[in-house]
């Protein structure tokens, strides 16, 4: 009895979701033989983290607050980057044109602030982030289509100078830097929140909703239409199913790839200005690891704009929900969420395989 | 007494999909004897010996090596059975010398790399006959010296049945006598041979018997001696049958697209097309027959805009067409349809619908940054209908089609577009009766219409009733143009085969010329000028 | 020069060495798994898991040698998870290796974290490792002024790294094995249709580069000032010795020197300051530099490398032809 793999010619959606549902199981199952190991309870692990600690939780609303101030960077990041992948061009400076997008909101927030209304400083927060972390990210579309530069390294290695950059920038006491809080003698970053700040809706009760969240749902629409409807959105399509074809078809794939990126590029910014905005100080953590997070999101999702929200939902509260949970099973880290996420695609890529490729067993002799 | 063959299948049959390359096969390959296999594009010569190599498990069917039955599973087990591969495409290491492509196969090459490696490749390489430089990187080698290294490396790991694919193809003349020199001696000294050839003369020379497949089924295998090459060539596309495809007969306009001593180069930088003459009228159908690799594929990219030529005129309407973008010649009217090799290639993007295929060249037309879906969903279900495309809908993934149907849908995209001159190369193939004869009234109407069509095609059945000419290649050279109702499918194997040269057979001047020629005299003499300049040494 | 200039360039030169042999490691590691035709982009992960594992187990044995061991070991385990999902299930690559830096990085907080509360090792309780990591100072060669102590005074997993190194280039350039291996990063289907198993080699060889990979990562833990304390990680080393593998030209030999010039630069951060008191007329503007952008430096240097390279597309590359793509034989 030997085994052979042939590749498949279909497969129908409803096995492909069950095996990835399998997939994300099997890595919670998983999870739960680890926390067996160190003596917690999986069932209440698990219970709390995916709850967030907000069954039975009097300020039940501040915690659902906090979990979206996770969900929304992470979403829009995941989008954006979905933009870049589905033209297989590997953006992995997420991290470092979010970096880069924080500061430009801040220095805006800082700078003009004081002096312009709120609403109009908060438009230029955006879209100075924007055009800083579009450009951060253009910049290596332009050589990756110049000088065909790996992508993949050169947005890692400006990844880390960016972080550099802010680390610089909340280090260094010194007059011009306007970023540190001047009361202090320790460097330590200043507080715009009472300048300038994204309004928040109140809802029901004492939650209110921050305006942010309902721009990124609506950002997420229009991305989606963008990405179906228009010629724009036509082209990334065939761009990254055949540079070939899209290159027969008259399509000038050079300038298509560099929009493209410079776009996901700017949504990245435009998360941070959001998160900035609403955080009111800046931060060398600033990004939160999102620039990682939203890789694995937008894969798991396959570039599926609607899929990215959903997914971003339940990865944010994984990775929120084990932060709340390390509070009470004190010797399990927050990073076990890092763990879990690795786990549950390291299963769906392996899921992924059957569902492109078949394995057939051939006895010996060639006679079936 | 029964004869212990050194290889023998019998009823392999190899599917992949849905399409069936090879049906029931047998093949014996007697010990110490050269056979030649014989076939046209297609009939999944190739994919049979790939099964004898180790590169594709068969379906269904049995393989023995020296009487007894064995399973090939991985090229290792071909090694070891003494069964060795010169494949089509190289198999080389680029940034390694020669010797360290035979070595690394090696069986008992010891730890360390010792330097006299080198040595010991040049003595066996010499004494087989053969002049390689050992330590020639093989980046650095010319074709046929790739091909010979293919050949030595085989021979060195000791394979008792040795097969060669296409082998003459890229070797010159004095090559391909040394080539037949060392099968000779090999022989002699107890190999079996089996050699994949689409020339008629060299299956003549060199081999003792002739197995012949046609369209992946096996045909029959004859003495040498006892045939020739008429016979082979009728075994090889099988007997005239009627078909009842329409021909109208429709004025025909002036020369629209002209070629006047076109010269291109393929991917390996030897010449694919080689100072070929043609035209084709409005309302006219001109076939181009040729075997797999006489030069269609670099002709129809050249003129399509995506692929550049070494030297001659293209002129469409009196405009020269040469350098021109693919969307500049698609703006000009001159639409293309083409299906490589690899089925899905260039032309369509597989994971999009085929609504989305549809839109593909027009797509910026529609006003607004929206795309118009819902004329390309119209026109998708207007192409479904009329050419019968088996799909679920719409929108299929055009991955997900068929291959006959794919390439409805490529044809039916282009003819949306109300081109002036078609290009369409295979585009029947895979496909059933009832589809290829939808495609053919779809070109007859075109022809109609007053469009000119380059038909590249392999069924000379089909294109002796439907063109009105036919163009025959053979590496690269017009064998001729003849009137399809004056010629005879043998006449056309033989000239595909290089056995027969018509150029100057129909008219007063050579063929490929037109009298109401659109190329002025200027651009001509221009033409002239830059190739008396090339010549020069 | 003055004894005190003399002293300072000495222990300049010295902690060269000593802050970026992980650089060395981690670079002959990718070496090895890209001449297989595999970019991992894991290598980050894979250190921290080499460095946690090898640190706590290497402490409670007490022996450097079951450390290294034991961080070669878990870096190799890596090394299977990534072979077994890009070869055998032909997961993509990027994908693969980006999701191992996380769980890797995961793995070493968890872990570290989890332990502190509980029974953390410090490393100065144990002698043998604490002297396993002391200096051993070549005979002869080491009393060459200035760059005697620092070259050839070194703890053993310094000349471990450079033995390896040398290693590496021998096995890939100078014998049978290598050769194999090389062909299956440049075709595969080549030395398929030889009878080299590709899959058993990519195997193979993803696992001792990633285990090569780990030992760097034990060596981060065991440098980091002696108490090794797993609430900080140094970033970026893993992703430097991916740049690296690029400027070395895939040669495990030339990685050495390219070890040398970046930790230059990066050794200016730490030292800068001292060097610029023992030279105030020459070197004294080095302590005006702002120690980011020591820190940001090798990442300059590596991006400015990157783009030079595929500016130039040198021929000789030593960069594997089919590198970042899975093999599969029936491919149609």
């Amino acid at each position: 009895m030997r085994f052979h793999v042939v590749k498949r010619d279909n497969c129908p959606l409803w096995k492909k979701l069950c095996l990835y549902v399998l997939a994300v199981a099997a890595a919670l199952g998983l999870g739960a033989l680890v926390l067996l190991a160190m003596g917690v309870d999986p069932a209440a692990y698990y219970y709390r983290m995916f709850t967030m600690g907000m069954v039975g939780n009097k300020i039940a609303y501040k915690t659902f607050e906090n979990y979206l101030k996770v969900f929304v960077p992470l979403a829009l990041t995941s989008v954006a980057l979905s933009l870049a992948f589905k033209m297989r061009f590997w953006n992995i400076g997420g991290e470092g044109q979010f970096i880069l997008g924080a500061v430009a909101a801040a220095t805006v927030a800082f700078k003009l602030g004081p002096s312009l209304p709120g609403a109009v400083t908060l438009v230029l927060m955006c879209l100075a982030a924007m055009l800083c972390a579009g450009l951060y990210g253009a910049f290596v579309a332009v050589l990756k289509v110049k000088f065909g530069t790996n992508e993949t390294l050169m947005t890692l290695m400006l990844n880390y100078i960016a972080l550099y950059f802010i680390t610089f920038l909340g280090e260094t006491k010194a007059d011009w830097n306007f970023y540190l809080d001047p009361k202090s003698a320790r460097p330590i970053f200043a507080s715009f929140a009472d300048i300038v700040s994204f309004p928040k809706i109140p809802l029901v009760g004492k939650f209110s909703l921050n305006v942010c969240v309902i721009f990124t749902l609506v950002i997420g629409v229009l991305v989606f239409i963008y990405l179906k409807y228009t010629k724009h959105g036509y082209e990334i399509a065939v761009v990254g199913d055949s540079a070939g074809t899209a290159h027969y078809a008259g399509m000038r794939v050079n300038t298509i790839v560099l929009r493209t990126v410079f776009l996901s590029a700017c949504l990245i910014g435009l998360a941070a200005a959001f998160k900035v905005g609403t955080a009111g100080i800046l931060s060398t953590a600033i990004t939160d690891d999102v620039g990682w997070t939203g890789i694995i999101v937008a894969w798991l999702s396959q570039m599926n704009t609607a899929v990215i929200f959903l997914v971003s939902a339940l990865i944010s509260m994984l990775r929120y929900g084990s932060t709340i949970a390390a509070a009470t099973f004190s010797q399990v880290d927050s990073s076990f969420a890092n763990m879990l996420q690795g786990a549950i695609l390291f299963l769906v890529l392996a899921a992924d395989f059957y569902t492109r490729f078949r394995v057939v067993s051939v006895q010996k002799g060639g006679k079936n | 007494m029964p004869e212990q063959y050194a290889i023998e299948m019998r009823g392999v049959t190899k599917t992949f999909g849905s399409v069936v390359a090879n049906k029931d096969v047998d093949l014996t390959l007697r010990q110490g004897e050269i056979l030649a296999l014989l076939g046209e594009n297609g009939s999944g010569k190739t994919t049979l010996m790939n099964m004898l190599s180790g590169i594709y498990k068969p379906d269904k069917g049995e393989i023995r090596v020296d009487g007894k039955t064995v399973s090939i599973d991985s090229p290792e087990d071909a090694k070891r059975l003494g069964i060795g591969m010169v494949h089509q495409h190289f198999k080389l290491v680029d940034v390694f010398s020669a010797a360290d492509n035979i070595w690394m196969g090696r069986e008992k090459a010891g730890l360390t790399l010792k330097g006299d490696r080198y040595a010991q490749i040049g003595e066996m390489v010499k004494k087989f006959g053969f002049d390689i430089d050992p330590k020639k990187k093989v980046r650095n080698m010319a074709v046929s010296e790739k091909q010979t290294l293919e050949i030595i490396k085989v021979l060195y790991y000791g394979a008792k049945v040795i097969i060669l694919d296409e082998p003459t193809a890229v070797l010159t003349v004095q090559e391909i006598e040394k080539l037949f020199e060392v099968l000779r001696r090999m022989r002699e000294n107890g190999h079996s041979i089996i050699i994949i050839t689409h020339k008629l003369n060299e299956v003549m020379e060199i081999s003792d018997r002739v197995a012949i497949l046609r369209k992946g089924e096996y045909i029959t295998t004859v003495n040498t001696a006892d045939t020739n090459e008429q016979e082979l060539t009728e075994w090889m596309v099988g007997r005239k049958v009627d078909l009842n495809i329409d021909r109208p007969v429709v004025e025909k306009t002036r020369p629209l697209l002209e070629i006047r001593d076109l010269t291109i180069k393929n991917d390996e930088g030897a010449v694919a097309i080689d100072h070929v003459n043609f035209y084709i009228r409005g309302g006219e159908i001109l076939g181009v027959a040729g075997i797999a690799g006489c030069g269609q594929k670099e002709l129809c990219e050249a003129i399509a805009g995506l692929r550049p030529i070494q030297s001659g005129l293209m002129i469409h309407k009196g405009d020269n067409i040469v350098g021109l973008s693919p969307k500049a010649i698609l703006e000009k009217g001159i639409s293309m349809s083409f299906i490589p090799e690899d089925r899905l290639g260039m032309g369509l993007a597989p994971s999009l619908s085929i609504t989305d295929n549809m839109i593909l060249k027009n797509y910026s037309e529609a006003r607004g940054p929206f795309v118009d879906r819902k004329g390309g969903r119209e026109d998708a279900q207007r192409v479904i209908e009329e050419l019968e495309v088996v799909t679920p809908s719409t929108e299929t993934p055009v991955r997900r089609l068929s291959g006959g149907n794919v390439q409805k849908v490529l044809l039916g995209r282009e003819i949306k577009a109300g081109p002036n001159v078609i290009v369409t190369a295979y585009p029947v193939r895979g496909l059933d009766i009832n589809s290829s004869y939808a495609i053919y009234n779809i070109l007859n109407q075109q022809k109609e219409a007053g469009v000119g069509i380059l038909f590249v095609g392999e069924d000379l059945d089909v294109m002796l009733a439907l063109c009105d000419k036919i163009m025959v290649l053979c590496h690269g050279k017009v064998m001729g143009v003849v009137h399809a109702h004056k010629t005879s499918k043998e006449e056309l194997g033989l000239m595909m085969t290089g056995a027969l040269d018509l150029t100057n057979k129909y008219e007063d001047k050579p063929a490929g010329y037109a009298k109401d020629t659109n190329i002025t005299d200027e651009e001509l003499r221009e033409l002239e000028q830059r190739e008396g300049e090339e010549e020069q040494p | 020069m003055e004894m005190n200039q003399l002293g300072v360039v000495t222990t300049f030169v010295h902690n060269i060495v000593v802050y970026n042999i992980p650089l060395l490691y981690g670079t002959v590691g990718e070496i090895v798994v890209e001449k297989s035709g595999s970019l991992n982009l894991g290598v980050e992960g894979i250190m921290a898991v080499g460095a946690i594992f090898g640190y706590i187990i290497g402490c409670y044995a007490n022996s450097m040698a079951v450390g290294i061991l034991t961080a070669f070991l878990f870096g190799a385990l890596c090394g299977l998870l990534f072979a077994a999902l890009t070869v055998s299930l032909q997961a993509n690559q990027n994908i693969t290796g980006l999701t191992l830096t996380t769980f890797g990085l995961g793995v070493y907080f968890f872990v570290g974290n989890g332990l502190k509360s509980v029974a953390w090792p410090a490393m100065n309780d144990y002698a043998n490792i604490k002297n396993g990591f002391a200096d051993l100072a070549i005979p002869g060669l080491s009393q060459i002024p200035v760059i005697g102590r620092g070259l050839f005074s070194h703890n053993v997993m310094v000349y471990l790294a450079v033995a390896v190194a040398l290693a590496m280039w021998w096995y890939l350039n100078r014998t049978t094995p290598g050769l194999r291996l090389r062909a299956v990063g440049e075709n595969p289907g080549a030395a398929d249709s030889v009878g080299i198993n590709v899959k058993r080699y990519k195997y193979v060889h993803t696992m001792l580069g990633c285990g090569i990979m780990g030992i760097g990562g034990y060596y981060m833990a065991l440098n980091m000032s002696g108490s090794f304390n797993s609430t900080c990680w140094i970033n970026g080393y893993g992703w430097i010795a991916v740049a690296l593998v690029i400027f070395a030209n895939w040669n495990p030999a030339l990685a050495i020197l390219g070890t040398f010039v970046f930790g230059f630069f990066n050794t200016l951060r730490v030292s800068g300051s001292s060097l610029a008191a023992a030279f105030p007329g020459t070197l004294g503007w080095l302590a005006a530099i702002p120690t980011q952008v020591y820190q940001a430096l090798p990442f300059v240097i590596t991006a400015v490398v990157l783009v030079v390279t595929s500016v130039r597309k040198r021929e000789g590359s030593g960069l594997p032809a089919a590198l970042g793509l899975n093999y599969f034989r029936e491919e149609r």
